[in-house]
């Protein structure tokens, strides 16, 4: 596999997650902010009840698609946390604010497995 | 805060060269620099939102926008297509201007609306396609922001 093929390969299930996790909040979005419903209509001529209800189709035929594991795993975690996947960005865990150990952040470089945080218990992924 | 202050010139490309709607949005994704996995998952949030509909408002511009995880902080990009390209616009006529806006899910300042907000407002007024359209470098652009945008 070439480098560059290597850089671009995720975990399918980190992938479905991270699609989930921005699928939910654009959804939290229309159904918790007036202004958002108000500048998708008047700019962009978008229902958002409609748009809502098409989100919340798209997120639940996503959940399907998650392994049982991990899908037993995000269902746990949606209840108590807004966020079922945070971001790891210079080491902190964006989840819980505590540091993640350099050794863990260090074996998620490559994406290629569906981790989480050790302290929240949130999946995580690391950002730049 | 002003538009201007949210845009670098590395941001800013004046010769897209994709022929499609999805390609157009991915090169305007490689101008805010991320990862190529960051740069995957953003194409897909992306083309969820045109899913609901899309986001060419008419007057040959479009303003692709999302909240993503794969940013940190607000980010915005304005990408021109000169021969223009079928993006679905609401009048159904080809879209020349890109204005991309990406929000992390959590902001402190909240500014991502607000910015959505005055984008559209800015690519309302009827003297700004044609501005863009003479634009002969990205400081060009700045300079518009500059002087028009709120
Ligand atoms: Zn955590």
């Amino acid at each position: 596999m070439t480098a560059a093929a290597d850089r671009a390969r995720m975990d399918p299930q980190l992938m479905l997650l991270l699609e989930l996790q921005d699928l939910r909040a654009q959804r939290k979005e229309l159904a918790e902010s007036e202004q958002a419903g108000q500048v998708e209509s008047e700019h962009f001529h978008i229902d958002p009840t409609a748009a809502g209800q098409e989100l919340d189709l798209k997120i639940a035929e996503l959940e399907g698609e998650l392994d049982p594991g991990v899908r037993a795993r995000y269902e746990r975690i949606l209840p108590s946390r807004d966020r079922v996947v945070v971001p790891v960005i210079n080491g902190v865990c964006y989840g819980c604010f505590v540091s993640i150990p350099t050794a863990t952040a260090g074996d998620q470089e490559s994406h290629t497995d569906v981790q989480g945080c050790e302290h929240c218990g949130s999946f995580i992924y690391i950002l730049g | 805060m002003k538009l201007r202050q949210l845009f670098t010139l590395d941001g800013v490309n004046l010769e897209l060269e994709s022929e499609s709607k999805d390609d157009i949005l991915k090169e305007l994704i490689q101008l805010l620099d991320l990862e190529e996995k960051s740069e995957a998952i953003l194409f897909k949030t992306l083309k969820r939102r045109e899913n609901l509909g899309s986001t060419g408002i008419g007057k040959g511009i479009a303003i692709p926008h999302c909240r993503s995880l794969v940013v940190n902080e607000l980010r915005l990009a304005y990408g021109r297509k000169p021969g223009g390209v079928d993006f679905n616009a609401i009048d159904g006529e080809p879209v020349y201007n890109f204005f991309l806006i990406v929000a992390p899910p959590l902001e402190v300042s909240n500014q991502y609306l607000p910015v959505l907000g005055k984008i559209a407002q800015f690519a309302k007024d009827p003297d700004i396609p044609g501005k863009l359209t003479e634009m002969e470098d990205p400081q060009d652009f700045l300079d518009l922001l500059e002087d028009r945008a709120p």
